[in-house]
């Protein structure tokens, strides 16, 4: 196998985010950003064939997270980080940056994918605040 | 490498006048290596004459099932080789969380729906499942990667020399996503076709009969083209034929595919659907191998 093909389970994770309307994001075994679907890129105002694979970093600079005061949250403790390292779902409320400035807050649910070969990334699937009404 | 295709029809049996030149039987490929080392991929009902066709001398053989759906193990039982105490078989397949490889095939190979159980058999069978990196046979080295069907499924690619040969018979690699646009390495079995001598591939339906059948696991013929063209095979043949398609409906999607891979820019001879009986000795150069019989 080459050292380029991805695990079918990320595959097929994909194709499935990119049938969904909620905004829902993908990162590989190594805890890389390597999908977003339309969704996402409308709530965060770039596409992801725009922006392509970011490190952790980059991320932050450009989106956030944010905690209530404004405060970037730490890389370790974001729900994706939780369940790809930890191999356990996990949930969080905070905001993003959108690339207008805007800042949108959102309940964020994670969850491993988990394979006969160990983890192969997560999933994160995110709504807005229940405080700011209806799901998406 | 040699190749012969055993069993070229998926999902049921379709015995008749209608199909028998493209055959009825289900999938089954026998490979010989360039050492003598005998595979067989996968073991639907053509497995039954490829049985038939080896001396009664003892033979060591390995059989390299993709998946458990029926079409694809029906002819175990049915194997003669299976039945001679000299015969010594080792079968590779996918592992589930659920139960072991053995444990699964023998409920098949069990009462009520078999006349014999597993331990019955005469024959030395092992069971293994398939490692997650490259391991060798004889002179090949073999490389199994699960893809996008129903079940836990695998593709395989067999190096053997210069030569390989890439067999993906139940693959919808276009499920939820755009051939043409993806990104290589999110293309479901792309790394066990990329640039094979030649590629066996799910042809199954017509472009027609896709929407009907979307999350089957199988392929349209514009998917398989699309697949084949991407991943550079040198050599591809259509295989896992619908049970509904008649030798003269299999004649009219041959010539499509011929002419929509030319219209790639590809040469019509090198694609083709899989006729029972059919032989190959996959070449690396040039670009299509030599078709022997």
């Amino acid at each position: 196998m080459t050292q380029s093909q991805r695990p079918l389970e990320l595959i097929l994770a994909r194709n499935l985010m990119s049938a969904l309307s909620t905004p829902a994001f993908l990162v590989d075994e190594g805890g890389l950003l390597v999908f977003y679907n339309e969704a996402a890129g409308v709530l965060l105002g770039k596409r992801f064939e725009e922006l392509g694979t970011v490190g952790p970093q980059e991320w932050g600079a450009m989106f956030g997270p944010f905690d209530g005061a404004g405060e970037p949250i730490p890389y370790d403790e974001l729900p994706l980080v939780v369940a790809v390292r930890n191999g356990r779902p996990a949930h969080a409320s905070f905001s993003i940056r959108s690339t207008d400035g805007a800042a949108h807050e959102v309940e964020v649910s994670a969850f491993p994918i988990l394979t006969a070969h160990g983890s192969q990334g997560a999933i994160a699937v995110c709504w807005p605040a229940a405080s700011n009404g209806a799901g998406a | 490498m040699k190749v012969k295709l055993w069993g070229t029809r998926g999902s049921v049996p379709s015995p008749g006048p209608e199909t028998i030149r493209y055959g009825g039987n289900t999938s089954c490929v026998g490979v010989t290596l360039s050492d003598g080392s005998l595979l067989a991929l996968d073991a639907g009902t053509g497995i039954r004459n490829l049985g038939l066709s080896l001396p009664e001398e003892p033979t060591r053989l390995h059989i390299l099932l993709t998946h458990l759906h029926l079409d694809h193990i029906q002819g175990l039982v049915f194997f003669a080789p299976a039945f001679r105490p000299q015969t010594e078989i080792v079968i590779w397949g996918p592992a589930s969380p659920e139960a072991s490889l053995r444990d699964r095939i023998a409920r098949y190979i069990s009462a009520p729906l078999s006349p014999v159980e597993v331990r019955e058999l005469p024959c030395d069978v092992s069971f293994k499942h398939t490692p997650e990196t490259e391991w060798e046979i004889g002179s090949a080295r073999i490389r199994a990667a699960s893809v996008a069907h129903r079940g836990p499924t695998l593709g395989y690619r067999i190096d053997d020399g210069d030569t390989s040969l890439a067999y993906i018979p139940d693959h919808e690699p276009a499920l939820g996503a755009d051939l043409e646009a993806l990104e290589e390495d999110w293309i479901s079995g792309f790394a066990l076709a990329r640039d094979a001598s030649m590629l066996i591939h799910d042809g199954q339906y017509a472009d027609a009969e896709y929407p009907d059948h979307v999350g089957w696991g199988h392929s349209s013929l514009s998917h398989a083209l699309s697949f084949a063209r991407r991943t550079g095979a040198k050599r591809t043949v259509l295989f896992h034929h619908d049970p509904m398609h008649s030798d003269e409906r299999l004649d009219q999607l041959g010539t499509e595919a011929r002419e929509r891979w030319t219209a790639f820019g590809g040469d019509a001879g090198a694609i083709e659907l899989g006729v029972e009986g059919g032989e190959y000795e996959p070449r690396a150069e040039p670009r299509s191998p030599a078709r022997i019989v």
